[in-house]
């Protein structure tokens, strides 16, 4: 572990339902993430880990600790700094894909570099992020023309322009069958194998194998968190063939 | 976030629901139409009025006689015999070059007139010389009558267009005689009780085409010399009905309407202006007086225009609203992916502010074309429409900012929405 991409210190959040329920999703969080780790985030529902990953997306602030993401402290900033740093930081892969249905492939990768970085090659950079994801022939093709596989490698591809300090994704094969659940843990692999951050929300162990390191969580605290001694490869999964993975 | 992008953004989503966007604008279109059609048949009828107006000649202050006030006790003004022509000389000894021209008149009465077999009959006015400057009507043929016919009581006579083809036909009047009877039971004042006489006339010339000025068809007449009327026709000796005077130009005209005004005052020896004996009336005051009626007009009419303007606007904050609604998760995606609050505000706004630009738009070209079918319709073909560039941009300002007005609200909702909730919602 080199230098730090992720440095939380003591994170609480607290929800407060309906008048008088109040919820401690998170009770102290001390995790750090270096850069090129490839992190799962497991727990079961109500653990925390939903509310663990919103803040490490800056899409919600801590009530309290301290949050240093890529040298930068984000505890305070305002909405629309968090903005920036979401645009320039984070690349978001959610479990349903999350694409603009009206957009087609190449606009929906585009779309971060509308809200910030460099305008110029924004086509060319998009072109060059699908194709990273193999899906250099379908840049036309609206979100309902692709199957559930190929619209998560255009979310990865969106996640992946604006060259963020980390992607975070968020059970990114819970809606998918076993073979596309490969293809993109393989992306991931190979991203991380090139360097790349990857901090993954998922319940399911066979997916969590795939990864370098297993946090668990359970009411609100990290429970375990251990190095996978020898991760699964999912490339070789899907040459040997579909039900590998199972 | 570029304004290219937002526009982009902002067109794409409007392009999608078609049919919606097509029937939210149907409001502001309406709108448009109704305000830029009224407006301009109200500017139009103003027009119409102001036309008819200056149709008597522009720049006139016209000084009419009026019973000087005795203790309180005022005369009818139509019954006042107080103004001379030596009045109207000596306005224009006095004010010279300072206005443009000046003539007084006297009503002769209606006459029966025979020439060549045919007859008509039609009022004759007695006036002076310079009758066509004043009243900026040229002649089609001849010449008018000078000082010297008047000097001499020349029995002379220059004719209307309506009145020379009654009488000439296709023949050309200009030399011709025409015989003035009394009409049966009107006529001139000292035809009363006088026995019928036939006066004979020479036609010297033929004023233009003038058209009519509220319902009086004023082709139709007969003019010659004020002293003529007054010694061969009337017999009303030193009275005039009328002075009226061309000022040089619209913005001298209270300086003309004081100067005649005092000079009359001195000449008939009034020292307080309230018990005048004349009254000067500026066609300024005339044309303000009836501008401000059509103007309220106009204005009447832009207002229900107005009104459906405001109901498409509403229509607009609507629709934007269930747009807002339906696209929460869109918002929460632009978020995640780093848009700012001010980006997806101004993403909505300039989707408020297309939808009713483009009906501003299309409203403007419907309002041309009722305006067009109005022309068509014969009740209102001599109603000039005006569209003006004003009316034009006005219409497209108010829309857009209904645009941006009712615009606001929606899309301050959806910019404020916090991204977890808007990702998260079904």
């Amino acid at each position: 572990m080199n230098q730090s991409v992720v440095q939380l210190r003591g994170i609480t959040k607290t929800y407060r339902i309906g008048r008088d329920i109040t919820v401690n999703a998170l009770r102290g969080i001390d995790l750090d993430i270096g850069a090129a780790e490839f992190v799962a985030i497991m727990g079961p529902s109500g653990s925390g880990k939903s509310t663990l990953m919103n803040v490490l997306g800056c899409l919600d602030v801590a009530d309290g600790g301290t949050y240093v993401l890529a040298g930068e402290n984000v505890g305070k900033l305002s909405d629309n700094q968090l903005a920036g740093i979401r645009n320039k930081h984070v690349g978001f892969v959610f479990q349903t894909y999350n694409l603009l249905s009206r957009l087609n492939a190449i606009e929906n990768v585009e779309l971060p570099l509308i809200y910030g970085g460099d305008r110029h090659a924004r086509r060319e950079r998009a072109l060059a992020a699908l194709e990273q994801v193999g899906l250099g022939d379908r840049i036309h093709h609206r979100p309902s023309e692709l199957s559930g596989g190929q619209q998560q490698r255009v979310a990865i591809a969106r996640a992946l322009l604006n060259d963020p300090s980390m992607i975070l994704a968020d059970e990114p094969t819970g809606n998918l069958d076993s073979r596309s659940s490969a293809e993109i843990l393989s992306i991931f692999q190979r991203l991380n194998d090139m360097g790349k951050t990857v901090v993954m929300v998922t319940h399911e162990p066979d997916v969590a194998a795939h990864c370098k390191r297993v946090v668990r969580m359970r009411d609100g605290l990290i429970a375990r968190d251990e190095l996978v001694p020898r991760p699964r490869r999912a490339e070789e999964e899907l040459t040997v063939g579909i039900g590998a993975a199972e | 976030m570029k304004v290219y992008d937002s526009f982009r953004s902002a067109l794409q989503s409007l392009v999608v629901n078609k049919l919606r966007s097509a029937l939210t604008m149907l409001g502001v279109i309406i709108g448009v139409a109704a305000v830029i059609a009224m407006v301009s048949v109200g500017n139009g009828a103003s027009q119409s009025v102001q036309n008819t107006i200056l149709n008597l000649g522009s720049n006139l202050v016209t000084v009419s006689p009026s019973f000087g006030s005795d203790n309180g006790l005022k005369g009818a003004g139509a019954q006042a015999q107080n103004l001379t022509l030596d009045d109207m000389r000596s306005i224009q000894d006095q004010l010279g070059s300072s206005i443009a021209a000046a003539e007084a008149e006297q009503q002769a009465g209606r006459w029966q007139v025979t020439a060549a077999g045919q007859n008509t009959n039609t009022s004759v006015t007695g006036v002076t010389e310079d009758y066509p400057v004043v009243r900026d009507w040229g002649l089609d043929s001849g010449e008018f009558f000078s000082t010297s016919d008047l000097n001499v009581n020349a029995q002379v006579a220059v004719i209307g267009s309506t009145t020379a083809t009654n009488l000439f036909g296709d023949v050309d009047p200009v030399g011709q005689t025409i015989q003035l009877r009394q009409a049966f039971g009107g006529g001139g004042q000292g035809g009363g009780g006088q026995r019928a006489r036939i006066l004979s006339f020479r036609v010297v010339g033929v004023l233009g085409v003038k058209g009519s000025t509220f319902g009086l068809i004023r082709d139709d007449q007969i003019v010659v010399p004020l002293t003529t009327a007054q010694h061969v026709l009337t017999g009303r000796l030193n009275q005039v009905s009328q002075i009226v005077i061309k000022a040089t130009s619209s913005d001298t005209m209270d300086i003309t309407t004081s100067d005649v005004s005092n000079i009359l005052l001195q000449r008939h020896n009034i020292t307080d202006p309230a018990s005048a004996d004349f009254s000067v009336t500026n066609q300024n005051d005339t044309l303000a007086a009836l501008s401000s009626v059509t103007g309220t007009f106009t204005l009447l009419l832009g207002a229900i225009g107005g009104i459906s303007l405001l109901v498409g606007g509403i229509g607009i904050m609507n629709i934007m609203l269930v747009s807002v609604n339906e696209r929460t998760r869109e918002i929460g995606i632009r978020k995640a992916v780093g848009a700012r609050r001010g980006d997806i505000l101004n993403q909505f706004l300039i989707e408020a502010v297309a939808l009713t630009g483009l009906g501003g738009v299309i409203g403007i070209l419907l309002g041309w074309a009722i305006t067009e079918v109005v022309h068509r319709i014969p009740q209102a073909a001599s109603l000039p429409l005006l569209i003006t560039s004003g009316t034009v941009i006005i219409a497209v300002g108010v829309s857009v900012a209904i645009g941006v007005v009712f615009g606001l609200y929606p899309a301050m909702r959806a910019a404020r929405l916090h991204p977890i909730q808007a990702l998260r919602y079904e």
